[in-house]
């Protein structure tokens, strides 16, 4: 115990640490890097009342801070379920998304801002309630890569819907599911996966949008599912967690219904999951025991089950966690007030 | 004279092999290394032979006829030797692809053995390094909890150097051995021991090895000791060449031939990136080392700041090393091995014993902030339009427009349903007897009680019909036909009942009178004239005359 705890102080140089005065959420990494050694991170809040900010932080490679950035703060209405930022910003060509960097956020609708040097610009709001007044309140989205214009949003009202960022208009809605969406992710540029409250993983191809195909259940009927990854690395593989599970479910789309593997060694639930952005073999993984564990899927798994190659003890539950491509070299966990960078 | 002194370096060669084969074993140590002053650099200790007695991991050996068994550490310590080779060399080995079978590959190895083949790696000046130190005071150095304090592997544990015939040699083990003067003497005089030569044993290509050793710094590799930038650029650089073999169709870089290829091709990369830094990180390393001062004792040792610098540049350069081996970006393939060496990382090696660390919290909701996000945060959005739809004073509809117009057709369904429904309980309702009450459970309950006991009638009926049959078969045709135009109940089965109630009632009126007892009623219809015979008994205290008897009787037909 002893020995752990000094490990930790030494470690102490390798976790960069912010303290934010508000508990904190959603969280991005940016993908254009002003200059190698400095990059920005957004963070979302979680108050529960209707003012909210998003904040962006500067983190420094070389002096290894995390500093917030006065001027590039904005308020959101109620807590951002999720953030990301455009995943290709330099290879973007289109006129509306070549300036700057451009951060998505949702929460009662799909918002996109413009990350310049000194502020930030709320661009659009992407609502689709016929009404204009109403919409259903978001819980996830994913921006496509490989397709940049496409994000992809899951909603409460059983939906998911397919934007076009850059004409601003509705591509397609897709009933999704029974119950609510709780997230989706890009495959391929016109293959999406989403989860739900009725306890199923879907795999939609926008080529045919009159079928989907489930590959997967939860074991309990109507076990809500809370997060999907799809490993960008290897598209066969995905993972998903079930709620007040301890597990975390590997399934690879070549065979639907079957786990290829359950990661069981956390003490209390997990909650939120990543690929590693470079190899196709690891994913990360962080729950309410205040542990972030980092796999190692082998081809051929022990009989007692997968057990992690390492670990990283927070002093709180761990409510969120990235792993960027941007930085394959750190991963961002959010836990109680805090945003910490651990180095892999 | 050049094959006499080559035979004379082989010779000398062999023997120190021998010694560090004996020694280790002796001992039962894991490695032994014999580090040498270097022929092509000045003041510089390096790698010149080393006997691998540890850990196995994966023992690949020939097959049985060539009796693994008698040199089982000699043999293991070449395959070590060829590894190191094969990952080191990729440029200049073209057979690199047609490594036999036996031929170990990375994940075949231990903690232990990765040590020993990157030591291989490894050069020393005077004066720096457990080996530098040795020679430079010329002392035995005995380093406990070297995993601790040296942190090059987590699984060596002691560390024991002295100097020998102007290089140092080297001896490692696993285990925690405090320091113990007998031991050195026992290791020392098997070196100076000159052994029986058991030379007939050690195969010829083990001498080759040798010798391809000294030509390794030409292939322009050189180690590092403070390289930093190395290690920060080596991802970048791998990514690139990473990104190249995943174009290749998904070699799993753990099977096949195919895939030591690919990553050999791309050591050839990563080795033309890195020399470029060597050049430069080589000018700060020497003054690093020059100014460590007088070295002194190691001891475990984390107070001592120089000493510090000095371990963490010896980690740093193992580091590099390894990752230059194995194309840094993917060190995840080696993962445990990385792990179990103290990078510089935020995560600590997986433990069962980290559970104990784990903040268990059990009193609170699980996965709470992420309920809430999913969960509450949708119900805020909601309750936010409703009070502004609201204030704006117009009929609130929660969900959105696509759903509503399903919603709406579902809702027409549902009530043309619901009155199908009703109408056909009110239908019922007047069909069946109800006690007053004209609701839906009391309507059904009639019914079902309705039919029961209609089922019983006519149950009882049924077999009454039975009985009656017999009877009427017995009399007249005339009594049916009576029955038949004088009845004006529509079903036959109502019939049987009027006509016995008839009967039934005629006869209660002849009894009334005079108390008759029937025992008899026949009737026959012949031309048109009715005859009836009655037979009767009677029974009471006045005796009817014949002409009450007429009377009755003519009433009675009169009636009919």
């Amino acid at each position: 115990m002893e020995n752990s705890t000094q490990e930790s102080n030494l470690r102490s140089e390798i976790c960069v640490t912010y303290d934010s005065p508000y508990p904190i959420y959603a969280m991005a990494v940016t993908n254009a890097a002003a200059s190698p050694h400095l990059r920005r991170i957004a963070v979302g809040s979680f108050i529960e009342e209707f003012n909210n900010r998003v904040d962006i932080l500067s983190f420094d490679h070389d002096a290894l801070s995390l500093k917030p950035t006065p001027s590039l703060s904005f308020d959101h209405p109620y807590p951002p379920t999720k953030l990301m930022f455009h995943p290709t910003p330099s290879a973007s060509t289109s006129t509306a998304t070549s300036a700057g960097n451009l951060l998505a956020s949702s929460g009662d609708c799909l918002r996109l801002w413009e990350l310049r040097d000194t502020s930030i610009e709320p661009i659009s709001v992407f609502n689709n309630s016929k009404t204009s007044e109403f919409c259903a309140p978001l819980t996830s989205f994913d921006w496509n890569e490989v397709e940049p214009r496409r994000i992809g949003t899951s909603s409460i009202d059983t939906t998911c819907t397919i934007w076009d960022i850059e004409k601003g208009v509705v591509e397609t809605q897709l009933i999704a599911h029974d119950k609510e969406v709780y997230d989706i992710a890009w495959g391929e540029a016109g293959v999406f996966a989403s989860v739900s409250a009725d306890g199923s993983v879907r795999i939609f191809d926008l080529r045919d949008k009159e079928h989907s195909t489930i590959i997967y259940e939860s074991p309990q009927p109507d076990t809500p599912l809370l997060r999907l990854a799809w490993n960008k690395q290897d598209l066969r593989y995905m993972a998903t967690i079930l709620m007040d599970s301890n597990k975390i479910v590997i399934l690879d789309i070549r065979s639907p219904t079957m786990p290829v593997a359950e990661l069981e060694r956390h003490q209390a639930s997990v909650n939120a999951i990543a690929w590693a952005p470079q190899s196709c073999r690891h994913i990360c993984s962080a729950g309410d025991d205040g542990q972030a564990l980092l796999w190692e899927l082998p081809t051929v798994a022990g009989p007692n089950g997968i057990d992690p190659i390492s670990m990283y003890t927070a002093g709180a539950e761990i409510n969120q966690l990235q792993w960027s491509a941007a930085q394959s070299d750190w991963i961002s966990i959010a836990f109680a007030n805090k945003l910490q960078l651990l180095k892999v | 004279m050049a094959a006499g002194n080559k035979k004379q370096e082989e010779v000398t060669e062999n023997m120190r092999k021998l010694q560090l084969d004996v020694a280790v074993r002796s001992i039962q140590w894991s490695y032994a290394i014999y580090w040498s002053i270097s022929s092509t650099q000045q003041g510089v200790l390096e790698w010149a032979d080393g006997y691998y007695n540890g850990d196995i991991k994966t023992r690949k050996s020939v097959q049985a006829g060539e009796s693994p068994s008698d040199q089982p550490g000699l043999q293991r310590s070449e395959q070590l030797r060829e590894l190191y080779e094969s990952l080191y060399g990729g440029e200049t080995n073209s057979q690199a692809a047609k490594r036999p079978s036996t031929a170990l590959s990375p994940e075949d190895l231990t903690d232990t053995e990765w040590y020993y083949l990157v030591c291989m790696s490894f050069v020393f000046n005077i004066g720096q390094g457990l080996p530098g130190k040795t020679l430079a005071k010329n002392q035995t150095i005995w380093l406990c909890n070297a995993h601790r304090a040296d942190t090059k592997s987590a699984s060596i544990k002691t560390i024991v150097c002295f100097p020998h015939l102007g290089g140092v040699i080297e001896l490692g083990v696993t285990e925690l051995v405090l320091e113990d003067q007998n031991l050195i003497q026992q290791i020392k005089t098997c070196f100076l021991e000159i052994p029986v030569p058991i030379v007939s044993k050690i195969p010829n290509d083990h001498v080759c090895v040798e010798l391809d050793h000294a030509n390794m710094p030409e292939t322009g590799f050189d180690p590092v000791v403070d390289c930093r930038e190395v290690y920060v650029s080596s991802p970048d650089n791998c990514s690139n060449s990473f990104g190249a073999t995943r174009l290749r169709d998904e070699s799993d870089v753990f099977e096949g031939i195919d895939g030591e290829v690919s990553q050999l091709q791309s050591w050839q990369f990563m080795g033309d990136e890195i020399s470029n830094c060597v050049n430069n990180s080589m000018n700060s390393s020497d003054s690093v080392s020059q100014t460590n001062g007088n070295p002194e004792k190691i001891v475990p040792i984390l107070n001592e700041t120089r000493e510090c610098n000095q371990q963490k540049g010896d980690e740093i350069h193992y580091q590099s090393v390894l990752s230059t081996l194995l194309k840094g970006s993917n060190q995840f393939i080696l993962g445990p091995y990385f792990g179990r060496c103290k990078r510089e990382s935020s995560f600590d090696s997986w433990t069962k014993d980290g559970l104990l660390n784990a903040k268990t919290v059990q009193t609170r909701t699980p996965q709470r902030l992420l309920k809430k996000v999913l969960f509450d945060v949708a119900r805020m959005h909601e309750n936010c339009q409703l009070k502004s739809s609201k204030n704006k004073e117009k009929i609130v509809n929660l969900s959105t427009p696509e759903v509503d117009e399903i919603d709406r057709n579902h809702v027409l369904s549902e009530r043309k349903r619901r009155e199908k429904i009703n109408k056909r309980f009110t239908i019922l309702g007047s069909l069946v007897p109800s006690g007053g009450k004209v609701d839906k459970v009391s309507t059904l309950d009639n019914t079902i009680e309705y039919l029961r006991a209609l089922e019983r009638r006519v149950e009882e009926l049924e077999s009454c019909k039975g009985v009656v049959e017999l009877e009427s078969r017995t009399t007249s045709k005339l009594h049916d036909a009576i029955e038949q135009t004088s009845d004006n109940c529509g079903t036959n089965h109502i019939k049987k009942p009027l006509t016995n109630k008839r009967k039934a009632c005629d006869m209660d009126e002849l009894r009334a009178n005079c108390k008759w007892i029937l025992s008899h009623v026949q009737s026959s219809n012949t031309d048109g004239i009715l005859s009836l015979t009655v037979k009767a008994q009677v029974k009471g205290s006045k005796v009817a005359s014949e002409g009450v008897m007429r009377r009755a009787i003519q009433k009675v037909i009169r009636r009919v």
